[in-house]
């Protein structure tokens, strides 16, 4: 009985969400409020977030789709550009936050000029904001699963967290004791601190592997698997399956290795796409759906021995896999969202 | 044999080295003497580029109180991006490549320079601005991508004959230079008498302002080249590849017996506090410490060293 009605709630919402507009966004205003621009990650979803919302404005769809970047990761500099977005009368604000309580007397008072406020990647807490979210800990736990395919008798793992302090590293790391729980098999011998940057990455791998002994695998959070591989060959240790994360200097070293030697791993992380997720949602809500949950969980974008090859050549040099999602790939996302 | 024994003993840097040796024991200890060479491999190739940054900050610290390059991080990370974007994965441009980003280093030094003459700005602040500046000029410049630098000069980062990194030998050879133009040219005698007396050294007919230009651009200059050589060793380039060199190359000076009130430079200090911060991390790595008691035990370390080593100096 129960299943029924989840399954009559269900068609309920995709019924809702693709009925016809109910309010008129094209005159509606969109600010975008990002904290930093310096790094592969951040310049491929101010990419990707342009040529989407941009094509909106052109398409009619919004009236104006404007981003506003400070520089230096700084909460005051972001809390100031949010009071001069409010002033300015944005209908909604999309925002990748320096801090995720720091900032919600600025969202609040967001919220309170009825401005919708969407958060991503930077995500903040305050209740009234909406939250997309990637599933790190669920990212880590399947990056667990695949090592225990490859490697069925375990082994020693080296572990590479992100910047420390953050909601995103402690869900890799909870992935990862998930992970370490089913396979007990496995044992994570070291954990360095990676930053998901490669030079400190590989930094931090090259002083500690002298003393370890031989490691199977590498599970880290991204932008840190080709420094892990650089330490390890300098190191003149063989390459253990490192898990990457959707740099192209990442996929390019698999691929390499792959056609050298067979090399095989995965390769997982979020897309910078979500920007254009959080735009879309943004918008759904300026539409007047009320049914949206404030926390969305959005797909991570993952790629395998087989998919790898055909997805490198479209990644630009130095930069990052992303997805741009349609109005329509958002709505569907939506859609999954409430279904859980 | 007493007296020069003390002599050595009185050195300000022995004490550096002795806490790299220190250090190296306790993580090998750990380990039961497992990885004792590669650790130290590691350590010396690593510790090869705190002492070029190092290098640069001693320069700018020697002209005197006040005086200090915040702007090297920025200034490194342009460089990188500079050096991967001009050599363009060609080894036959590697040369080229590296005088572009001392080029854009030296530039970066001059404007630093004018900043704090033209503008009367005092030193922390202006090269802290100046750091803004250059970010920007980094972000619009090379758009946060990670350019990979050409093979052959990544080897040439890398390479270690007998575990011995080769570019660390050649930044020892660099470090002697550095003694030389320091201790027996005009130009490094002119820096340490500005550093003790900028007012006795006007006095003395030293052009105080043309050597402080000089030293801001020579910090600069070796700024960018660290950046260019670090973007070979990590495989390429970054805008935060200087990142941890603020600290680094400001604890590097002060640790090695640079006296922080200016006036007196130590070379040799150099590497054996640039030895000692890298095995530290070795060491706590080793260990597996949190990233939080890795950097409170960074900090407490360093505010010790200056404590017990520093305090004399800057009482006199």
């Amino acid at each position: 009985m129960r299943r029924v009605i989840y399954a009559l709630l269900a068609t309920t919402a995709v019924a809702l969400a693709s009925g016809p507009a109910r309010a008129d966004t094209k005159d509606m205003r969109i600010a975008f409020s990002n904290n930093y621009a310096g790094n592969s990650w951040r310049q491929a979803m101010l990419k990707s977030y342009g040529a989407v919302a941009d094509k909106a404005v052109q398409d009619k769809i919004i009236g104006a789709a404007d981003v506003f970047t400070t520089s230096d990761k700084e909460v005051p500099t972001q809390a100031a550009q949010l009071q001069n977005l409010i002033l300015q009368g944005y209908n909604a604000i999309v925002i990748n936050a320096a801090s995720p309580e720091a900032l919600n007397g600025a969202v609040k008072q967001a919220c309170d000029a009825g401005i919708v406020v969407v958060s991503f990647d930077g995500i903040v807490t305050e209740p009234c904001a909406y939250r997309i979210r990637v599933d790190y800990r669920a990212l880590a736990a399947k990056a667990m699963d695949y090592l225990a395919t490859k490697l069925p008798k375990g082994g020693n793992l080296l572990e590479i967290r992100g910047v420390a302090g953050t909601s995103i590293d402690d869900d890799f790391h909870n992935g990862t004791l998930d992970g370490l729980k089913k396979y007990p098999q496995f044992k994570v011998v070291n954990s360095v601190e990676g930053d998901w940057d490669e030079t400190t990455a590989q930094k931090a791998v090259s002083t500690v592997l002298p003393s370890l002994p031989e490691i199977v695998g590498v599970v880290d959070q991204g932008g840190d698997g080709y420094g892990a591989a650089q330490a390890f060959q300098n190191g003149g240790r063989k390459q253990p399956i490192i898990i990457m994360g959707n740099r192209q200097d990442e996929l390019a070293w698999w691929v390499q290795q792959k056609k050298a030697n067979g090399y095989e791993t995965w390769s997982a992380s979020s897309a910078p796409g979500v920007s254009t997720m959080a735009f879309w949602v943004a918008q759904q809500v300026l539409d007047g759906r009320k049914d949206i949950p404030h926390d969305l969980v959005d797909p991570y974008l993952a790629f395998t021995q087989d998919t790898v090859d055909a997805a490198l050549p479209k990644i630009p040099v130095g930069g990052v896999a992303t997805i741009e999602y349609s109005q329509d790939d958002a709505k569907k996302i939506i859609d999954d969202n409430m279904k859980k | 044999m007493i007296a020069s024994m003390r002599r050595v003993i009185a050195q300000p840097w022995l004490y550096s080295f002795v806490g790299a040796a220190l250090v190296w024991i306790a993580a090998v200890t750990y380990t039961g003497g497992y990885g004792a060479g590669g650790m130290l491999s590691a350590g010396i190739a690593l510790a090869a580029f705190s002492v070029i940054v190092g290098t640069a900050q001693m320069f700018v610290i020697t002209l005197g109180p006040g005086n200090v390059d915040l702007s090297l991080p920025a200034n490194m990370g342009l460089a990188s991006a500079v050096a991967m974007k001009v050599m363009g994965g060609c080894d036959a441009l590697v040369l080229v490549g590296l005088v572009a980003a001392i080029a854009s280093g030296t530039t970066i030094g001059i404007a630093n320079y004018l900043l704090i003459r033209l503008l009367r700005i005092p030193p922390i602040i202006a090269t802290l601005s100046a750091s803004f500046v250059v970010q920007s000029i980094g972000i619009s410049y090379g758009r946060g991508l990670q350019v990979k630098p050409p093979p052959g000069f990544a080897t040439a980062t890398t390479v270690q004959i007998a575990g011995v990194s080769v570019m660390a030998v050649v930044v020892v050879v660099f470090s002697v230079g550095i003694g030389l133009l320091l201790h027996r040219t005009t130009f490094g005698r002119s820096v340490a008498a500005i550093g003790q007396n900028a007012r006795a050294a006007r006095l003395a007919n030293i052009p105080v302002e043309r050597i402080r230009a000089l030293t801001y651009a020579l910090g600069g200059a070796l700024g960018g080249l660290c950046g260019a050589l670090l973007a070979g060793y990590f495989q390429g380039s970054s805008l935060d590849i200087g990142n941890e060199y603020l600290l680094t190359s400001i604890a590097v000076v002060v640790i090695g017996g640079t006296s922080v009130a200016g006036g007196r430079a130590n070379v040799t200090g150099l590497w054996g506090a640039s030895l000692f911060l890298v095995m530290l991390l070795t060491m706590l790595n080793t260990y597996g410490v949190s990233a939080g008691v890795r950097l409170l035990v960074t900090g407490l370390v360093i505010i010790a060293v200056i404590v017990t080593a520093g305090g004399p100096r800057i009482a006199r």
